[in-house]
């Protein structure tokens, strides 16, 4: 670094004064932008419960188990509950959880062109409602993930604007471990002092809440730099997928009817998932879609059970059961296991709510880290940074002048170090 | 660039001084802008706003009726590094429904039910097509309509590309020149 010899010169301690560049590259990492970053760690910390929330909200939404449960309904009972219930409807898909407090949804399409998804408890078949047409969890994830802006042409504006602040999250990280000399000492004697000014107490809070949440942090940076990469292959036609064109239903297989009359011969949806489950004795099929059209697959899929951050999928031959296409966690490259993982990584949803909670818990700590972070810069940077350019200064152009180039509000600043 | 000392305080009190660093929150302006627009959105693919942003009315297919209507109305969008596709949507009439097996689009007419185009997907209430702009497609051609019905019979529409979408007539005119 250049700059490290004329400080050299004055100083004589280089590390220190190394040291402090870290540190000023570490305060002005976020300064300019923290309440874009603010707002982002805040919708995004909202987005990992969003579910959640709605569960709170939204009865119809909830799973409540009779008073003698018995076995959770089979695809096709879902089917038929849904037939009976809205006879005009055709059900695209249907997601069940496999054990969860939250009831199974079928997504339906009705002859005014209508989709709707409705709530059906997975235990009595009862349909409880169907989501409201503001869908809290789809807007909180709008919001946090691309400021709602449109998605016309390739990846949307917002998607870049929001990943983008990643790099700034990433080095603030990295040169808050640089700068926060032995922090591991931070866990074995943690320090929150409320008792001398808002300064020092969010300056303790900052540290502790740092050092506790490296590798949330680290997480959430890693796989929002990832998202940024991923809009620009994306929008640049780069893809390393192995699945291959899309797959169809060999003519042969589909019968052709000698009237129009006739039903066509479809499998069930049990036998389609019967069929997945004999073949793939750990699958657990978790949601199906029907068939877009005649010479389409059922589409059956589940969370893996070796893997459970990705969910397999299974497209099986509607006209004879057979299993033509398998994207299981076998069948995927390693590029695509990773680059697969960073959403749910990024979103702590593939444990249950304990992770999710876990996630919320230190999106609210990193959000406040954002606050503290401006709370602590107001108050202090503008000191040290016109400390360091004073040095420069008297090395550069050794002149009498040399209060008058430096911001004076930077000199003014008073709080003694 | 150096002030004499009076002019400071006026200085750190001014509102640019004191907001700077709080600017940023200006992008919030985006999301707020953008809100009516991804409702709209929204309640187009739920298909609360109809088949598709431009109508196409409806026409009878040899025995069957159905409606028509072009997706959106912008440009053609890009699929991978292969083609453009435009997409058209369209639903069956109820006692079409169950004779129906299939629908294909394609720019110009199909020599047999093998080169019909590309297949639509969804339910008989709204299926998408999603028809690649060929390389040699001229902004004058036409678009022809296949259905398939269960009992093998086949029959077919065409209309002008300009009358289909006339942003795609108004993209493959551009690529032409």
């Amino acid at each position: 670094m250049p700059t490290s010899t004329s400080t050299k010169a004055i100083t004589g301690k280089p590390r220190a004064n190394r040291a402090k560049i870290w540190f000023l590259v570490h305060s002005w990492m976020a300064m300019p932008i923290w309440a874009f970053v603010f707002f982002i760690c805040l919708t995004g910390t909202i987005a990992t419960v969003s579910q959640e929330i709605v569960w709170l909200a939204d009865p119809a939404s909830r799973a409540n188990p009779p008073a003698q449960a018995g076995n959770l309904l089979s695809f096709d009972e879902i089917v038929a509950v849904v037939n009976e219930g809205h006879p005009e409807a055709i059900i695209q898909s249907i997601s069940r959880p496999v054990k969860s407090q939250f009831a199974l949804t079928a997504r339906i399409s009705y002859p005014d062109t209508t989709t709707r998804t409705l709530y059906i408890n997975p235990y009595t078949g009862v349909i409880q409602g169907e989501s409201s047409r503001f869908d809290f969890r789809q807007f909180v994830r709008g919001l946090h993930g691309w400021l709602l802006m449109p998605w016309t042409n390739g990846y949307s504006w917002g998607w870049y604007l929001v990943s983008i602040t990643a790099v700034p999250m990433l080095i603030s990280l990295i040169t808050g471990l640089v700068v926060y000399k032995r922090f591991w000492r931070g866990f074995l004697s943690p320090r929150l002092r409320f008792n001398v000014n808002a300064r020092v107490l969010w300056g303790d809070f900052h540290r502790l809440a740092g050092i506790w949440s490296i590798p949330f942090i680290a997480i959430i940076s890693i796989t929002s730099i990832w998202f940024l990469l991923q809009g620009i292959l994306q929008d640049n036609q780069v893809s390393f997928s192995t699945a291959g064109a899309p797959i169809y239903v060999d003519r042969a297989d589909v019968p052709q009817l000698s009237s129009n009359s006739q039903t066509p011969p479809f499998i069930s949806l049990d036998e389609a998932t019967a069929a997945v489950e004999t073949a793939f004795p750990d699958f657990q099929a978790s949601f199906v879609s029907m068939p877009g059209n005649a010479y389409a697959h059922y589409r059956i899929g589940g969370r893996s059970v070796s893997y459970p951050l990705l969910f397999e999928n299974v497209s099986v031959n509607p006209y004879n059961a057979k299993i033509e296409q398998t994207r299981r966690i076998s069948d995927l490259s390693w590029l695509e296991i990773i680059t697969g993982s960073m959403r749910p990584l990024h979103t702590g949803d593939f444990v249950g709510l304990s992770l999710k909670l876990v996630y919320f818990f230190f999106g609210i700590l990193l959000t406040l880290m954002v606050f503290s972070g401006m709370m602590i810069w107001s108050k202090r940077t503008f000191r040290d940074t016109a400390a360091v350019l004073r040095e420069r200064k008297i090395k550069q152009q050794p002149n009498k002048q040399m209060d008058s180039q430096i911001p004076t509000y930077a000199l003014n600043e008073g709080e003694s170090a | 660039m150096s002030q004499p000392r009076a002019s400071q305080p006026r200085h750190r009190k001014s509102l640019w001084f004191r907001w700077r660093f709080h600017l940023s929150g200006l992008l919030l302006i985006l999301p707020m802008v953008a809100m009516p627009f991804y409702f709209d959105d929204l309640a187009m693919s739920r298909g609360e706003k109809g088949l598709g942003e431009r109508d196409l009315g409806q026409h009878q297919v040899g025995p069957w009726q159905i409606q028509l209507a072009e997706w959106d109305t912008n440009p053609p969008w890009r699929d991978g590094v292969a083609s453009y596709m435009k997409t058209f949507s369209l639903s069956l009439c109820e006692s079409c429904i169950p004779e129906v097996k299939a629908a294909y689009m394609r720019i110009g007419k199909p020599r047999n039910l093998r080169t019909a185009g590309a297949i639509s997907f969804g339910t008989p209430y709204r299926q998408f097509i999603s028809m690649p702009i060929t390389e040699s497609a001229t902004a004058d051609a036409d678009i022809w309509l296949t259905l398939e019905g269960w009992d093998g019979s086949v029959h077919q529409i065409s209309m002008p590309l300009a009358d289909a979408s006339p942003s795609a007539a108004t993209f493959i005119q551009r690529r032409n020149h």
